[in-house]
């Protein structure tokens, strides 16, 4: 049975299951930007509600934090260049480095942004399906008629539907390396070019595979997609995302 | 009736090889035919220019009359194709968002997508894990929501790659039975094989490819001697010279 990642659709009865995916995708945008906005006061009542967002999705966050940890490395990166490239009164100093208060400050504020937007793009793609997605992107770009919706939202729907092979294959593969001992080498650049390497290949070997698949079976732009209804949950839901929003940002 | 005709079918791949050479091949609606030969033979290349997933470098294709290059949509409805890796073909988010993938792909209203969901799980005994993730699902049960996942298109001919791959007995049993329940339904049947133990009780015709050639096309009980030549391995049954009997029994 295949192990699987936190990265794809749940079936579910959540809150954020029975929103409309156009509504869903409005707050996704809503919160991306107010994080970018607000301090920590802020930013700890975005967490606070995502957390609790999530925990209504009953995924547990011990697996979040395990399949996310790919992407400390990458938070680690950012905050280091931004602790190295905010001046202010020094904290630590080392040669040319310098160190400043600030620089912490803003380094875990940018990192915290990050790991917002990261937490509220997982609700949105825990719980929707991505043939919805590809129906509410198609719907948001229909005013825009030289805009070639469909094959926008085809494409964004597929990069949700990839995620989780990827991902997947990336597990797979290092447990492969592990079994084999690769954990003995000690040098970073050897590890990640030996476990890069096989997972483009067999990443996009399955996604020849897949695709193979969906054209056996007529897949193409042009299909029925899922129907989008807006009730009153989304429009108070809407309301309480606006507000949360503008108390953040005020 | 000839639901599909094959006539002087080569192929030809980028790097030059052949992976097919001059086929001719006729099978008549309803029958069941297995199609073996070791692996590389040209079996997966062969099955996949019935549905257009390839395409004849000469020769010339034809599923109920219709030529499959110039008709790859209404041919891909006609001939439904089971991969042989089940876990690469699963498409949905759950197992009946899978199955509802190609009904939705031919543009089909929301009422008839769910009435073919609904049948097509019931027929292969999957209604039951509708809303499960499919990937927890046995390796015998995703083989039968491949299944469902073509019969929701409701095709005549059925094309089944490897259908035993990786599976264990009771996935294997469970698997033929949905193969030969679907054959008594009217539905043409052509499994690719390179182990023929499974399947050869049920076969009307058995057609042997080697190298990219069809190399023989007949009855199992004459051609059944023949096999080790092709480097496909006899039945046990024949070997210990008794009859040769199902899996299923």
């Amino acid at each position: 049975m295949a192990e699987l990642t936190v990265f794809g659709f749940r079936q579910g009865t959540s809150f954020l299951h029975q929103l409309d995916v156009r509504f869903k995708l409005i707050f996704l945008v809503f919160i991306s930007l107010a994080s970018l906005k607000t301090q920590v006061a802020g930013l700890s009542l975005l967490t606070l509600i995502l957390v609790v967002a999530l925990i209504d999705v009953r995924v547990s966050l011990g697996s979040i934090l395990r399949d996310l940890r790919y992407a400390s490395v990458l938070l680690i990166f950012i905050f280091i260049a931004r602790v190295l490239s905010t001046s202010g009164s020094a904290f630590v100093e080392f040669k040319i480095f310098s160190v400043s208060r600030e620089g912490l400050y803003e380094g875990a504020l940018v990192c915290w942004r990050l790991v917002i937007v990261i937490m509220a793009g997982l609700a949105f793609v825990l719980t929707t399906r991505p043939s919805e997605i590809k129906a509410a992107v198609e719907w948001i770009l229909r005013p825009f008629k030289f805009v070639p919706a469909k094959r926008i939202a085809t494409m964004m729907s597929l990069v949700v539907r990839f995620m989780p092979v990827i991902f997947q294959e990336a597990k797979e593969t290092l447990d492969a390396q592990r079994a084999r001992g690769v954990e003995n080498r000690k040098n970073p650049v050897y590890r990640l070019v030996k476990l890069g390497i096989p997972i483009l290949r067999r990443t996009f070997e399955r996604a020849d595979k897949l695709a193979l698949a969906m054209e056996a079976r007529c897949y193409s732009e042009n299909r029925t997609d899922p129907r989008l209804s807006s009730g009153i949950k989304d429009w108070t839901a809407l309301f309480f995302v606006v507000f949360l929003c503008l108390i953040t940002i005020i | 009736m000839k639901i599909i005709e094959i006539e002087d079918l080569s192929h030809r791949f980028a790097d030059g090889t052949y992976g097919l050479k001059n086929i001719n091949l006729t099978i008549e609606k309803g029958t069941f035919v297995v199609i073996a030969g070791q692996n590389g033979s040209g079996k997966t290349t062969l099955l996949r220019h019935l549905n257009g997933l390839l395409l004849p470098t000469t020769g010339k294709v034809r599923v109920a009359g219709i030529s499959v290059p110039e008709n790859l949509n209404s041919t891909r409805q006609m001939v439904g194709m089971v991969f042989q890796d089940a876990d690469s073909q699963i498409v949905g988010e759950t197992v009946s968002d899978d199955v509802a993938f190609g009904p939705e792909n031919l543009c089909l209203g929301r009422g008839e997508v769910k009435r073919r969901v609904d049948l097509a799980l019931d027929l292969v005994n999957l209604l039951d894990f509708k809303d499960q993730k499919p990937h927890l699902l046995s390796g015998g049960e995703k083989r039968r929501l491949a299944i469902a996942g073509i019969l929701a298109m409701e095709p005549e001919v059925l094309v089944f790659d490897e259908p035993f791959a990786s599976l264990d007995y009771p996935g294997i049993k469970q698997v033929l039975k949905q193969i030969i329940s679907l054959h008594q339904a009217g539905h043409t049947i052509l499994v690719a094989v390179h182990d023929l133990e499974k399947v050869i009780a049920h076969t009307d015709r058995l057609v042997i490819m080697n190298h990219g050639k069809l190399v023989k096309d007949g009855l199992p009980d004459q051609l059944i001697g023949e096999l080790e030549a092709f480097g496909i391995r006899q039945p046990c049954a024949y070997r210990l010279g008794v009859e040769v009997q199902s899996w299923l029994n």
